[in-house]
């Protein structure tokens, strides 16, 4: 582009947004182009600059988001939406350059409803601050990802986000009533006023997951819940992994608990040890169950019924309020994988009837061809007919290519082989995460000729093709 | 880029976690990602990599307030400060620090300080060196908030504590800021601790300054014989040492915990104690070590609108949970309170709350 109509432009979105809320900084453009996804902390860290943004834009509303998307439409200019920059899938870099549009100065918290139990926030606030919101009202958001503190409600939404306390309270998809969206043609629309009903297909669940690719969310109504009464923990260890599956599976035909977590061997003697201190060999698994004390009392009764009929060891409460103290402690540097490895969360989905197939695949695929990978995992959210596997793998330092392209082809081709093996087995290809640019050549895979559906609501909507362009497939 | 090896260690840590972004004060004002410990470790990260410019990211380290949240938040103990404050010794010293920066150190070198003002008048006639024991107000409240001066004189002066005091007492805090662990830091520094040195207590108002004389001070090698107490914990010992008879008017105060006290000096009750004699302690939320900065003056002389928005966001603490009278611990955080209180609040500083209830 040219200085003159570059300068053209960046007047008309300084006249959108104020010029204090338009930036071409390097700081600014820097910092919007490296994200949590491993493959653009390693470019960095080789001293290399990921793909930068032409112009950094904050709009503070719906008003202001709609004023920037009609500019970038007329001059066909890629818009690429960030939140937090806390996402591992590459979803929020401007790989195409264009306007980054920022969303945390949308931040504003509108109200506390303590009648129909919601938050109405912008879609830039930190989660975090919800959660403040509600808790000086008394309440709770029961959404605790580890990323509760970095990334915002619409960086959540866009990409499916999930907390620990899921199986009780459900998923961001799970917990959210109505949205403000802005459409890329700069429309602003809101979904329905109640999340369940009969009035065609379901607004909210169209952009929910969509990860800016059909437009950018600006506002939204987050649940909120009481607090519950009494919160347990149980620490349980299994001798091995199929035991702790068929257990799990029928203590979900009875109650909810709201933490489940399942570690494997291999990820219960590294990380759960060195976090937590369980010693012992075998699978660990938390479990916390909250809620109305008498009800809560009745639930331990079952879970330690189920879980002696399947042999686990009950390890007490000890571990489990440990884990729960510690569980954001996992993510912070020194305790987490870290360059120089290279390392990334494979994390799938399937019914009770596949999952464990799924488990053992992608184990014997990784370990199989690329047998200086570690493969870790945990089961760590859980449904009534299925379960999501959190599978990781880790690749210390000296197998790690020095060459930034050689260590792209080797980190891209482990994820086709775990993804694809998941696929295979009737996996879904993320659970939480999302697509970005990292899974996006994987999405027709997964989807066949019902990719159609989305490419059609992608071109009915944004028929340019400026809203972050190379995510989600699209 | 001249910097230590610890500091490169806490950037590369620093450089790709997220995990402190919710607490800081500036961050959460202005909304941008780049006022995030993460994004300036990111940033110098380029440079020691000869990816960008020292130029190029020297906005940012001054747009840091050095409040520590993010290192009190962090669960491995990497403290973003380190970082920060080396780097600005190599923009200082490279000449390339922002204008607006070599505009305030000029202004210091002009004046003898970075607001270019002078001390009120009003302060002159409480100058004296007749006792041992030194009140040190500190540069911010003697140019800022003389009235504080006056009446912390005056409050222990009722309790029977004669003080002596002067107009130039400069711990070296501005130049630390602006410009890290330089010639200039140490020089005024040491001619300060010699200057402490001749009295047998000194009674620090400014946690800031008690912090810097605590902390500072030891790691560069510079002594203090004489014994520094904070103003909190010397006001708390003259109460419960019966020398100042104070009346418990049931009031609800809220603590605007100084970052420096609650973080840096591990001491996140001695304010409340004095608030527990006077009334009772109503907190807010992030309290204590979690404490939300409310202002920073030296700050609030390049970056006024944020600064501003940083107030407001602790007012919106205050209101959330209905905490009408904050008590703040130090002038910075008196002063931005006190711009921007909403109607039917209030702002003290803690001899204002205990000489309303004298």
């Amino acid at each position: 582009m040219n200085d003159f109509l570059f300068t053209q432009i960046l007047t008309e979105l300084e006249d959108a947004v104020g010029r204090e809320n338009c930036s071409v900084k390097e700081i600014d453009k820097v910092t919007h182009s490296v994200d949590y996804f491993w493959l653009s902390r390693m470019w960095a860290d080789r001293g290399r600059r990921m793909p930068e943004a032409d112009f950094v834009v904050s709009p503070k509303d719906a008003t202001e988001t709609s004023k920037v998307l009609k500019i970038a439409n007329y001059y066909k200019i890629p818009v690429t939406t960030w939140g937090g920059g806390g996402g591992t899938q590459g979803g929020a870099i401007p790989l195409c350059g264009g306007i980054l549009l920022d969303t945390k100065r949308m931040n504003k918290i509108y109200e506390v409803n303590t009648e129909s139990m919601y938050i109405e926030c912008g879609a830039g606030a930190i989660y975090k601050h919800v959660e403040w919101a509600a808790n000086e009202k008394g309440y709770a958001t029961m959404h605790y990802p580890s990323s509760l503190t970095c990334s915002t409600v619409g960086g959540f939404l866009a990409h499916r986000g999930i907390g620990v306390v899921s199986t009780k309270y459900g998923k961001i998809d799970d917990m959210v009533l109505q949205m403000e969206v802005v459409l890329p043609n700069g429309d602003i629309i809101n979904t329905s006023s109640a999340p369940k009903h009969a009035a065609g297909p379901d607004l909210n669940q169209i952009f929910i997951g969509s990860e800016g690719t059909l437009g950018i969310i600006t506002k939204a109504q987050i649940r909120i819940y009481v607090q519950p009464e009494v919160r347990r923990f149980r620490g349980f260890l299994f001798k091995d992994m199929h035991s702790a599956f068929v257990a799990s599976r029928e203590i979900l035909q009875k109650f909810k608990p709201s933490v489940m977590r399942l570690y494997n061997e291999a990820e219960t003697a590294s990380l759960i040890k060195k976090i937590v201190g369980v010693e012992k060999p075998g699978a660990f698994m938390n479990i916390a169950y909250e809620g109305v004390k008498e009800i809560v009392d009745v639930e331990e009764k079952i879970l330690l019924e189920t879980f002696a009929k399947y042999g686990a060891e009950d390890l007490g409460s000890e571990y489990g309020e440990k884990w729960w103290k510690e569980k954001i402690t996992f993510f912070y540097p020194g305790h987490m994988m870290d360059l120089p490895q290279m390392f990334g969360t494979m994390d799938t989905i399937a019914p009770y009837d596949k999952i464990e197939k799924i488990y053992y695949a992608m184990k014997e695929a990784i370990e199989t061809n690329f047998p200086q990978a570690k493969f870790i995992a945990h089961f760590s959210h859980w449904y009534e007919w299925g379960s999501m596997i959190y599978d990781r793998f880790i690749i210390d330092e000296k197998d790690v290519p020095k060459d930034p392209v050689e260590a792209m082809r080797l980190h891209n081709a482990i994820w086709n082989l775990g993804v694809r093996t998941a696929i295979a087995n009737g996996g879904v290809v993320n659970d939480h995460h999302g697509v970005g640019m990292k899974l996006g050549r994987l999405m027709k895979e997964q989807y066949g000729p019902a990719m159609q559906v989305f490419e059609g609501i992608k071109k009915s909507l944004d028929p340019n093709g400026i809203m972050n362009p190379f995510k989600l497939g699209l | 880029m001249n910097i230590s090896e610890k500091s490169k260690g806490i950037i590369d840590s620093c450089r790709f976690c997220w995990m402190c972004r919710h607490i800081c004060p500036i961050g959460n004002a202005t909304g941008l990602e780049r006022n995030t410990a993460r994004a300036r470790a990111l940033g110098a990260s380029l440079v020691v990599r000869g990816a960008t410019k020292l130029k190029e990211i020297s906005d940012n380290i001054y747009e840091c307030t050095l409040c520590g949240a993010c290192t009190n938040n962090c669960m491995t103990g990497w403290d973003p400060k380190v970082f920060i404050q080396e780097l600005k010794t190599e923009i200082v010293l490279n000449g390339v620090a922002p204008d607006y920066i070599m505009g305030l150190i000029e202004k210091y070198q002009t004046t003898g300080n970075v607001y270019g003002v002078l001390a009120c008048a009003c302060l002159n006639d409480l100058v004296n060196n007749d006792s041992d024991v030194l009140f040190f107000a500190g540069q911010d409240a003697i140019l800022k908030t003389p009235e504080s001066v006056k009446n912390s004189i005056a409050l222990l002066n009722k309790a029977g504590v004669k003080v002596s005091f002067g107009l130039d007492q400069d711990s070296s805090a501005a130049w630390w800021f602006l410009t890290g662990k330089t010639a200039e830091t140490l020089s005024v520094a040491t001619k300060t601790a010699e200057k402490l040195n001749q009295f047998k207590t000194v009674v620090v108002y400014d946690p800031v300054d008690y912090k810097l004389f605590l902390h500072e001070y030891k790691e560069w090698g510079i002594d203090i014989t004489a014994k520094v107490i904070g103003f909190n914990e010397y006001l708390l010992s003259l109460i419960e040492n019966g020398s100042l008879k104070v009346k418990n008017n049931g009031k609800a105060y809220s603590l605007q915990d100084n970052y420096a006290y609650a973080r840096e000096l591990d001491d996140t009750q001695t304010g409340r104690k004095l608030i527990s004699k006077v009334g009772v302690v109503k907190d807010m939320l992030l309290i204590g070590k979690e404490a939300n900065l409310a202002g920073q003056l030296i700050m609030a002389e390049y970056m006024p609108n944020v600064m501003t928005e940083v107030a407001l966001n602790r007012w919106q603490n205050a209101i959330n949970m209905d905490c009408k009278t904050i008590v703040t611990e130090n002038p910075a955080e008196y002063l931005a309170l006190k711009a921007t209180t909403p109607d039917g609040y209030q702002v003290l500083s803690v001899e204002e709350m205990i000489l309303e209830n004298i």
